[in-house]
């Protein structure tokens, strides 16, 4: 089955339904064949070492640390070439979860919240394979679970994501600004929601993580039904969170309505782009691989020291 | 024309339209509900632009509205405020104002209210339009020329009053009906402010306005009237001691639909109270209060039975005059001592009202002295008095007197009527063709003397038998026969002579020529021959207002006085004119005295009062005379085309708009839930 990417399509990556995956009780089975079949899809790989191991060489130019320059190459090639490695990245891997109560809405047998599980246990099996340490927060208007980065707590981050409940109202700039406190270390910090909340106040909570330079990624996870809008007729529409109930003709708002999601995620897009924030829309539909590549993306573009 | 509300609070409930808006958008469209993560997007959508519900069925929308619009409407009381014929800007109108001011509209407000709405129709009135105002009751009365004078138009129902009179539509439809066709206006309008009367109306012949007039009802009655009344006043008289003594029972009526109770009925005599009763009255009921007996002395006492005060005051004093009782002096002449006067004498003596004094002579004793003072004499058989004493009989009778002539086998042959009487008297003749006896046919019961046996069963003339009688030949046109014998024999006849009359009677009034005296019928007739011979007629007690009292029959003022001077019961004197007959016309309620300007005589009073048929306060339907007197073209009367100058009250009752509004907005449901079933069996 192939999907086309958000950035594109990933030739011979064979990705799997995550309503495939959602019958599949274990976590770490889930992350491990979805990790595993991601990578054994993968022409290249970047990502072989992760300690500080040679890249690569390339001509020196001017301004190029001389510490770097290989000399047993110039010494058998009479020519300055500088050694690039990969950057260390043992890191912390942070995955901030959104458990408000509007992430259990689900269309099509999978809840936005079982989508986002499957998500943070597979970037934390995949961190976890990268030596990275994983940790765990969950959140809705407060924290409500936390999990301290470790090495060793991929177990308990799996088992706190399956405990995960979706409930309570949400809200993001409580919660956020509190953990923005914690993070000693520079870590990498993915953060999973919906995001119904205004586009600046969301980038202005999310800003509160940059602090001590964590480097964060941004999961938008979305339900098909809420960017396709697909009801008809007279509908009353009652919110996850607040109760209220809204009767309307969905046929004739569904254009507005789309419009409207459209115009949001591409606030949000826009604006995490200028904070330089990675921005990731998630369709639920969407195999899970399609995050992970994404993640990775990102993960590379920021960890690579050049 | 524009639509006015009486009470357009009301309209605030149209707010109640957004109800069937409510109904259709909540009931027709059944939806499940879907939980959504966030209505963060879908609040954000214009209100406006959010449909939350399609109106599918508009047809249901709009009849439910418009039913709940029309229930609204119709408790805001609506009413068409049509603009006057003046404000459209048309011609002018020829406008008859006919202004009940009969005495029933004298209860409670009704005056009031009738002169407001005249003063409204007056009002009213355009630059071009005349009016006439009519005053009636029995009658009617132009009181003022057709004129487009407001001021003068109201002055005149300014100075309009309540009348002791009775309604009657007649007349005063019958005068709008001739002021209209003397009118050359196209447009004419008869305006009836009255309390509309059941009984003004139901023994009228219905009246035709002329083609294309208008009849426009204003009723003032009032929903509901009670009303007692005194419906009548009886006397019994009685001999105690040489004196007479009369006991008064008077008759009330509860004219109203509740019971009275413990209402006052007084007697008064000369204006002063003599006695006081109390009595319940149920509802349409009638009661009789007999007040004790008092001595009657004094010849014209006055007397007045009051009831209690109710609204309608003008029926609640009943007058009357009474008199110690008289008795008529009768001379009776007979021929000898036998027994022909017995039965007579018998029969005079039992006289109640009038009694006779009877003064019985011998023919040959006759003097004509004895006439003085005498009202009738009686030849009981017994010849015509002879030289002078025929003289003065026929003077007599020639007077005023009457002569009662009995034949019998000692009257005269041919002599036996005197030459007063225009008839020749034949022997003594048997019964007819050899019967054993002739009877008495032929009754003319349409005169006086028979009248009183008209009815069934109230005397038999034809159970007596006559053996004989004395055949009279009528030679003269003047001679009437009232009674004749099976042989076509006159058996009574009578002849008036100067202001006088002379009767005769064909056979004894004895039992020698016939049974009649052993008849039931005898004493009553013998009684009735002598009060029409003396011309008697009984004094009244009361008149009723509207009758005209004849002053030439009254003897105790004189015949052929100078004149007469009458005062009425609000004091006014009237002046009657000389000459043998004066009419005093009686229309007040009350006492009139009555005088002779010739002077020295006791004046007579005459007590007058109301006609008691207008106590009865039952209206009738406007509608009912508006259909009965459209005009003759067949176009019927517009009631509604004076409803501009009514209240909005009277409006908005005549039209009944509410009414039809009501009826809509049930049909309108009705065809709503057809419709609504179908649509949902469809869906």
């Amino acid at each position: 089955m192939e999907r086309k990417a958000a950035g594109g399509e990933v030739a011979g990556a064979n990705f799997i339904d995550p309503r495939a995956l959602a019958r599949i009780g274990d976590l770490e089975l889930v992350a491990r064949t979805v990790v595993e079949g991601f990578i054994n899809g993968l022409h290249r790989s970047p990502y072989l070492g992760l300690s500080l191991d040679f890249a690569e060489h390339r001509p020196y130019m001017p301004g190029d640390d001389l510490r770097r320059i290989d000399w047993r190459l110039w010494a058998r090639t009479d020519r300055l070439y500088v050694k690039q490695f990969e950057a260390e990245t043992n890191t912390n891997f942070v995955a901030i979860l959104d458990v408000s109560r509007s992430m259990s809405f689900g269309s099509q047998g999978l809840t936005k919240l079982d989508y986002a599980r499957f998500l943070v246990a597979t970037l934390a099996y995949f961190s976890r394979s990268q030596r990275d340490r994983v940790g765990l927060i969950t959140f809705d208007a407060d924290i409500v679970e936390e999990v301290p980065p470790s090495a060793k707590h991929l177990e308990m981050v799996l088992h706190t994501l399956a405990r995960a409940r979706a409930s309570g109202a949400g809200a993001l700039a409580v919660p956020l600004r509190k953990l923005a406190e914690r993070f000693r270390r520079r870590s990498i910090l993915a953060v999973v929601s919906d995001f119904y909340h205004e586009p600046e106040e969301v980038v202005e909570a999310v800003r509160w993580l940059r602090y001590r330079g964590n480097d964060i990624i941004v999961f938008h996870v979305l339900d098909p039904a809420e960017l396709e809008f697909p009801y008809e007729g007279g509908t009353s529409f009652e919110d996850l969170e607040t109760g209220l109930r809204l009767p309307v003709m969905a046929s004739e708002l569904r254009e507005r309505y789309r419009a409207l999601v459209r115009e949001h995620t591409e606030r949000l897009s826009r604006l995490f782009a200028e904070e330089r924030i990675d921005y990731v829309l998630l369709d639920t539909a969407r195999p899970l691989d399609h995050a992970l590549f994404d993640y990775l993306s990102s993960r590379e573009r920021l960890s690579r020291v050049r | 024309m524009g639509l006015s509300f009486l009470v357009p609070a009301f309209l605030a409930g149209l707010v109640a339209l957004g109800i069937p808006v409510l109904i259709h958008l909540t009931r027709r469209e059944r939806t499940a509900v879907v939980e959504f993560p966030s209505l963060m997007f879908l609040q954000k959508l214009p209100y406006e632009t959010i449909h939350r519900r399609r109106i599918r069925h508009w047809l249901l929308l709009v009849l439910r509205c418009v039913a709940l619009a029309l229930v609204v409407a119709a408790f805001a009381r609506p009413f068409l405020d049509r603009p006057t014929a003046a404000a459209m800007g048309r011609g002018g109108r020829e406008v008859v104002i006919l202004l009940d001011r009969s005495y029933s509209m004298g209860y409670g407000d009704r005056w009031d209210r009738a002169r407001e709405a005249a003063y409204r129709v007056i009002d009213g009135l355009g630059p071009r339009d005349r009016a006439t105002l009519v005053l009636f009751d029995a009658s009617a009365e132009a009181v003022t020329p057709a004129t487009p004078d407001r001021g003068r138009l109201r002055a005149a129902v300014e100075a309009a009053e309540v009348g002791p009179g009775i309604t009657r539509y007649g007349p005063a439809l019958r005068l709008a009906r001739s002021l209209l066709e003397a009118s050359g206006v196209a447009e004419r309008e008869v305006v009836l402010i009255t309390d509309f009367q059941r009984v003004g109306w139901e023994s009228e012949d219905p009246v035709r306005l002329p083609p294309g007039a208008r009849l426009l009802p204003v009723p003032v009655a009032d929903a509901s009237a009670g009303n007692v009344a005194v419906t009548s006043v009886s006397f019994r008289r009685e001999t105690f001691s040489g004196r007479e003594r009369v006991t008064v029972s008077a008759r009330l009526a509860n004219k109203g639909g509740e019971a009275v109770r413990g209402v006052r009925v007084a007697l008064e005599l000369n204006g002063r109270e003599l006695r006081a009763e109390r009595v319940d009255l149920e509802p349409n009921g009638s009661a009789a209060v007999s007040f004790a007996p008092f001595t009657l002395s004094e010849p014209g006492t006055r007397g007045v039975v009051r009831v209690g005060e109710d609204a309608l005051t003008a029926d609640n004093a009943f007058h009357f005059v009474l008199s110690p009782g008289v008795a008529l002096p009768v001379l009776v002449l007979e021929a000898g001592t036998g027994s022909a006067g017995r039965y007579l004498d018998r029969a005079l003596a039992i006289g109640g009202e009038p009694g006779f004094q009877v003064t019985t002579r011998r023919a040959g004793q006759f003097r004509p002295a004895e006439l003085e003072g005498r009202a009738v004499v009686i030849l009981n058989d017994a010849p015509f008095p002879g030289g002078e004493g025929r003289r003065r009989l026929r003077e007599f009778v020639e007077g005023g007197g009457g002569l009662i002539i009995v034949l019998g086998e000692r009257s005269g042959g041919s002599d036996a009527l005197g030459g007063l009487v225009g008839a020749a008297v034949g022997r003594p003749a048997e019964a007819w063709r050899g019967r054993r006896s002739a009877a008495l046919v032929s009754v003319d019961y349409g005169h006086p003397i028979f009248e009183p046996f008209q009815a069934p069963r109230a005397g038999d003339f034809t159970s007596a038998r006559f053996f004989r009688y004395r055949p009279v030949t009528v030679r003269q046109e003047g001679a009437r026969v009232l009674a004749r014998f099976d042989d076509g024999s006159p058996a009574l006849i009578e002849q008036r002579v100067g202001r006088g009359r002379v009767l005769v009677w064909a056979s004894t009034l004895d039992t020698d020529w016939n049974d009649l005296p052993l008849q039931p019928v005898f004493l009553p007739f013998v009684h009735q021959l002598v009060r029409h011979a003396a011309g008697y007629e009984p004094p009244r007690a009361w008149h009723t207002v509207g009758e005209a009292l004849d002053l030439g029959g009254k003897g105790e003022l004189g015949a052929g006085a100078a004149g007469w001077v009458a005062v009425s019961p609000s004091g006014e004197r009237i002046r009657l004119g000389e000459g043998e007959r004066a009419a005093l016309a009686l229309e007040e309620p009350g006492f009139y005295e009555i005088r002779s300007l010739a002077g020295g005589e006791r004046g007579q009073t005459v007590a007058v009062n109301v006609d008691l048929a207008e106590s009865d306060l039952a209206s009738f339907d406007p509608s009912e005379l508006v259909a009965a007197v459209g005009s003759d073209g067949g176009v019927p009367p517009q009631p509604g085309v004076l409803e501009a100058r009514l209240t909005p009250e009277e409006r908005e009752r005549n039209q009944a708009l509410w009414w039809y509004l009501l009826a809509a907005a049930f049909v309108l449901l009705a065809v709503e839930t057809l419709v609504s079933n179908r649509l949902r069996r469809a869906g």
